[in-house]
């Protein structure tokens, strides 16, 4: 298993200090052929998900109908105006996942996690997706949790394997007290 | 690191030699190749990288061998694999902790590490990479680098000749001769249509326009294609030569790449590269001091299948929905932001460089008429060797599954290939000889598609995947036209009422109708080919679709809502599984007796002698291994001391009507049973002195005891069925002649108890028998001649117990003689292995041509041995002739090359019209001939096969005649028993491994015919059950819901 990367130890940003990066990132994509795209994936990653506001802002400043950036952030599935959890576990239901039991590592993994496809759990912890494929077919069934792709996943191997995340965070947050 | 740029091509030549005569000493250009692919990197190939450069740095020996994370080296599964490079030896699964052994053993002391070597489930390890099939066989163009040089440093990719391609392009060819050169290749487009890829080219060039366009497709959304990943991520410069190329040919200045958001690892890559070939002035303006320019940009995707299709790719980068529009006009004409524009592959990019260097024509050597070169398939699914592999076009599906990829495993069968993902179909066995090129592939309504192949084994349910393709398609749809939004979404309700068991007779042809008009009528290639997978399963597992549909009986054990639990699901009889196996594990044994014979009468038997289905589906296997169901029926039916009844529902009018049996073997006894549990008295008649049919006749008692047949014979006996021997149809009664007594229905099964023997020169000769009269006769008079030397010609049980029975009564040697190798056998593993532990010799891939005969009686076989050549429709490589011919000495022939029913015997007074060949047509479902009032079952019906499916065949008569009588069905026996054993869901499985039934050694059972297997005791038996996982908690199915 590859190591967990990416610490998400700071706290809420507010939506000025959302809106200030944003300002920053458009300075360097204004006027360019298809720049929406590039600027909303940089968005989402920032801030984990795509609020109102920051949307509002992009079109502005791309010069892009509001009507226009939603139709965008609405087609493409990684793009998401609700906010997320700090891990986002995607189950892959590829074709080889599939077959080697990656329903049964969703289904174990709703239970684990008490929330259905989609939602995100209370503590703002995990957020539970489906996958389509992730190129990891050779060792399905597969999950992602952020970055790291899992493979040969268990579903009785599943809590050991999101405590490895859940101890992450518990150190991080000994460490900010 | 000279980050100065590359002016000329003598820059790059200087570059080149720096790379390559860099190092000096013993050890120079030694390295220590280790993959960091995405597979390897998952199963933890970073920390072996840098365990390797540790223990490099230990031994001072950095400045000689260098430890190169590379590109994908192919076999997945087998992750993480290294690779050293001075004598090409190939490591795999190696951990962390081999690296010390891995330098000190190998690097310093030249020995290689045998333990770390690739191992086939038989045979010695082996060492050299060019050694293992799954690489000798494969020519490797597109993936040239992968695997070879670190994918992050353009200098090891200029040092085995990167960006060559490019100089001799930019200074010595013209547009013109690129793209004659790409036609000589032959190159098709590597993303699934496979259109010429010159002729793009061409077309783009013509194009008028001053600003032209070229775009790299790296949307690999195929479920199960994993290739343009692997190459982006282990050798992305080939890539960007490759567009650069082709910038040069159709006259563009800037491209883009479009890569998917999953592939982050892919995007860091190639932006590396892209950042790299700027530096030395490899992207920009004046390449190599030419006066050509090119640069190029990532973009990458947002989750989006449909952004494969080329117009909703460029519109996607162009920054807007990721719709697809009509064509024409075509990209080409008229693409991104209005340019004519060029979008290839990932994999036909990769290509370009080495046509360019090596010539159209080198590449066009490979492949077939009209498909040229190589193609990258990434195996998965279920296959031993999952990973990338390269293969010259028209290389047959078998030779990648079975000479690559090693098989399917686990001792599963191979059902069919999934290829070309939502877009492509299935190829089933009775294709494996498919040549995988556009045309043939096309022809069996698969595509190329971008590669990906993904394996299906028997577990897997073909209505199933047709949903699961489907629910893709309509989640992926973009919605822009009606037939593919509205129509796929028709198709995916039909399917999913399919899976849950609410199947309409009309629902497949309305599949068909619907699937073609959507192929008709959507606007993009996504909606055109999303019918494929719907289309292709109906076409070969039809069969399939009518069980769900009819039989609501998933036949793979995989549909939610038609298997209560996989086990259940997969025995014929439909015996509850986890029931009763539960209830032995509460040492409540007359319960789980009674929950079991519920199904099937023959508890006692079928503990010794079922070939046990459920235990090849059972899900614990996942975790560690089967549980061991016939064991734990076994034990539960020795618990019991007086035979108990079951429920039997006494019905005066039932009992007054009269049904003959014909045939005493499981299918009758079983028909005659549940009749008797729903009030009848049937009549069964049986030819032979004793009842029991094969498992009397043939089965031998050190597998079957007599005592345990006759126990559950006496309990049929005992529920009101009379049981008449000696009475042989067509000599001593007729079926007219029962009509005519008042017989209103009659259930046949008579078995196909004929051994048949081969047409060879000899096969009439004294001393020749046949394994059927061998054992019959042997189980009857309690004699039969046995020869010193036997040998025994076939590969089924048959074979097995009549080598078994002649080893028991004194020959000297017993040799089994099969054509085929010894996997292939149809005989039962453990009888197998038993019979190899009993001193059998068994002979695979020998094939009898011919029985000498000397004097007029048998002295041996001549026989030729074989080699598997290609695959027939059975799946299975059909044997050739190999090597000269030999002579097995042997002075008894026994032939056990299958079974058949010899019905002029039996119906010749009858003429009845269902015979057809050597069984009887019936209705699978009721039994039920085109004659009403006949019925059949058991291997008379079927064909010969096991006993279990001769009980289910005789339940299902049963119920077909109940309710041809009665107008109704009353079988109380299929409504579900709960069983209300304890079980806590949340509790971990037990960890107990499976355990195996105590045998008598060989010594002690060789010259007798003493029962084999022993019971369990009793803590073993109840530790044995709990290790079911309970698959049924909690399940509803359809039929009771209904």
């Amino acid at each position: 298993m590859s190591e967990v990367k990416n610490c998400h130890c700071q706290g809420e940003m507010s939506e000025d200090d959302m809106l200030r990066q944003i300002d920053g990132v458009l300075e360097d994509y204004k006027g360019g052929d298809g720049a929406l795209i590039p600027v909303l994936q940089i968005a989402q990653n920032m801030f984990g998900y795509l609020p109102d506001a920051v949307l509002r802002r992009i079109g502005e400043k791309l010069n892009k109908p509001h009507s226009e950036v939603a139709g965008v952030v609405s087609f493409y599935s990684f793009f998401s105006t609700q906010p997320r959890g700090k891990y986002v576990v995607r189950v892959c239901l590829g074709t080889a996942c599939y077959v080697r039991g990656g329903k049964q590592v969703l289904d174990a993994l709703k239970k684990e996690l008490q929330v259905d496809v989609g939602q995100t759990t209370a503590d703002r912890m995990f957020s539970l997706d489906v996958g389509r494929c992730f190129g990891a077919c050779g060792l399905a069934p597969a999950i992602m949790v952020n970055d790291d792709v899992h493979q040969r996943v268990k579903p009785v191997k599943l809590t050991e394997l999101l405590d490895v995340y859940r101890n992450k965070e518990n150190e991080c947050a000994k460490e900010v007290d | 690191m000279p980050a100065e740029k590359i002016r000329n091509m003598k820059d790059l030549d200087a570059i080149r030699q720096s790379v390559t005569g860099a190092q000096d000493g013993p050890n120079a250009g030694q390295e220590i190749r280790v993959c960091v692919g995405g597979g390897c990197i998952a199963s933890g190939s970073l920390p072996v990288k840098a365990a390797f450069e540790a223990a490099v740095k230990a031994r001072g020996l950095e400045g000689e061998i260098s430890v190169v994370g590379v590109g994908c080296l192919g076999p997945c599964s087998r992750g993480p694999v290294v690779l050293i490079n001075k004598d090409n030896v190939f490591y795999e699964s190696v951990k962390p902790e081999d690296a010390q052994e891995v330098i000190a053993k190998h690097i310093i002391g030249g020995e290689v590490v045998e333990r770390l070597n690739w191992r086939k489930e038989s045979g010695p390890p082996v060492a050299a990479q060019d050694d293992l099939d799954f690489f000798k066989r494969q020519t490797k163009v597109a993936l040239r680098n992968c695997g070879r040089i670190d994918p992050e440093s353009i200098e090891a990719y200029i040092g085995c000749g990167g960006y060559q391609a490019l100089g001799k392009v930019l200074t010595s060819m013209t547009p013109e001769t690129v793209i004659e050169e790409m036609k000589k290749s032959g190159l098709r487009g590597r993303g699934g249509a496979g259109f010429p890829t010159w002729m793009k080219w061409s077309f783009a060039r013509k194009s008028p326009g001053d600003i032209k366009y070229i775009l790299c497709n790296g949307d690999e959304g195929d479920p199960g294609a994993f290739m343009d990943r692997s190459m982006l991520e282990g050798d992305p410069h080939s890539i960007i030569e490759g567009m650069a190329i082709g910038a040069f040919a159709v006259g563009s200045v800037q491209g883009y790449a479009y890569v998917r958001a999953e592939y982050p690892l892919a995007v860091e890559r190639f932006g590396k590269a892209i950042a790299d070939a700027r530096k030395y002035g490899l992207l920009g303006s004046n390449i190599l001091g030419t006066k050509h320019s090119f640069d190029l940009e990532i973009r990458m995707g947002s989750g989006a299948f449909v952004c494969g299709e080329e117009t909703a790719l460029i519109a996607s980068i162009e920054g807007q929905r990721g719709e697809p529009r009509p064509r024409p006009p075509f990209p080409a004409v008229k693409g991104l932001w209005g340019k004519p524009t060029v979008l290839n592959n990932v994999e036909t990019y990769a290509n370009v460089a080495a046509i360019m260097l090596k010539g159209g024509d080198w590449f066009a050597s490979f492949g077939t008429e009209k498909s040229k070169g190589t193609k990258v398939f990434a195996l998965a699914g279920a296959i031993k060797n999952s990973g990338l592999v390269e293969v010259p076009v028209g290389t047959t599906l078998g030779e990648l599954i079975y000479d690559i990829g090693e098989g399917v495993g686990d001792g599963k069968e191979f059902k069919a290939a999934q290829i070309g993902g939502p877009s492509g179909g299935c190829i089933p066995r009775q294709h494996l000889n498919v040549p995988l090129d556009y045309e043939s592939l096309n022809e069996l309504g698969a595509i190329m598609g971008s590669g990906g192949l993904v394996v299906m084994d028997e577990d897997s349910c073909m209505v199933d995947v047709a949903r699961f393709f489907l629910e893709f398609v309509q989640e992926e749809s973009c919605g822009k036209c009606v037939p593919c939004r509205v129509g796929t979404k028709r198709m995916l309700e039909i399917l999913t009422r399919i899976c849950e068991g609410r199947g309409k007779e009309s629902d497949i042809d309305t599949l068909i109708e619907l699937g073609n008009q959507i192929k008709d009528t959507a606007l993009c290639g996504l909606g055109q080919s999303a019918p494929n997978p719907v289309l292709s399963t109906i076409r070969y597992f039809r069969n399939e679709y009518e069980a769900h549909i009819r039989e609501k009986h998933c036949p793979a054990g995989v549909c939610p809502g038609l298997v209560r639990a996989p086990c259940q699901s997969a025995c014929p009889a439909g015996v509850d599984v986890p029931g009763f196996v539960s209830l032995v594990g509460e040492r409540r044994y007359a319960e789980a007796l009674q929950h079991h014979r519920n199904r099937n009468p023959f508890a006692s038997i079928c503990g010794r002698v079922c070939f046990h289905v459920c235990e090849s589906k059972c899900r614990r296997a996942s975790l560690d291994k089967p549980v061991a169901v016939r064991g734990i029926k076994r034990f539960m039916a020795d618990q019991e001391v007086t035979v108990q009844l079951p429920e039997v529902r006494e019905n005066a009018a039932n009992a007054k009507r009269k049904i003959a049996i014909i045939g005493a073997g499981p299918a009758g006894l079983s028909c005659a049973y549940f009749l008797a549990r729903l009030g009848y008295r049937p009549r069964v008649l049986e030819a032979e002195r004793r009842p029991g049919g094969m498992l009397v006749q043939t089965i031998p008692s050190y597998r079957l005891p007599r005592e345990t047949v006759a126990r559950e014979i006496r309990m049929i006996e005992r529920m009101g069925v009379d049981i008449e021997t000696g009475k042989r149809l067509g000599k001593d009664f007729t079926l007219a002649g029962l009509r005519r007594d008042g017989y209103e229905a009659i259930f046949v099964s008579v078995g196909s108890p004929k051994g048949v023997t081969l047409d060879i020169p000899g096969a009439d000769a004294q001393g020749v028998t046949d394994a059927m009269t061998f054992l019959k006769s042997y189980n009857f008079k309690g004699s039969v001649p046995v020869g010193q030397k036997v040998a025994v010609i076939g590969g089924g049980n048959a074979a097995i117990d009549a080598a078994r029975t002649a080893i028991r009564l004194g020959a000297k040697s017993v040799t089994v003689i099969y054509r085929r190798t010894m996997e292939d056998m149809p005989a039962f593993l453990e009888e197998i292995e038993e019979a190899l532990n009993e001193g059998i010799s068994i002979k695979p891939l020998t094939n009898p041509d011919e029985i000498i005969v000397t004097g007029g009686k048998v002295s041996g076989v001549k026989c030729h041995s074989m080699k598997p050549g290609q695959f027939d429709r059975s799946g299975r490589r059909r044997p050739e002739k190999d090597g000269t011919p030999y002579v097995v000495e042997a002075d008894q022939i026994i032939f056990a090359c299958g079974q058949t029913l010899d019905s002029s015997e039996l119906f010749d007074h009858d003429e009845l019209q269902p015979i057809s060949g050597y069984r009887i047509m019936a209705n699978t479902i009721t039994g039920q001939t085109s004659i009403p009032w006949l019925f059949s079952g058991g291997d008379a019906a079927s064909g010969p096969s096991s006993v279990i499916h001769a009980v289910a065949g005789g339940e299902r008569a049963a119920v077909g005649i109940d309710t041809w009588l009665t107008g109704g069905n009353h079988a109380f026996w299929r409504v579900h028993q709960m069983v209300d054993t304890v079980y806590d869901a949340d509790a971990d499985p037990v960890a107990y491994p499976r355990a195996n039934m105590p045998v008598l050694s060989a010594e002690r059972r060789k010259d007798n015919f003493n029962e084999i297997e022993l019971s369990w005791v009793e803590a073993e038996a109840i530790r044995q059950a709990k290790r079911c996982l309970r698959c049924d908690y909690g399940k509803v199915t359809a039929e009771e819901r209904s």
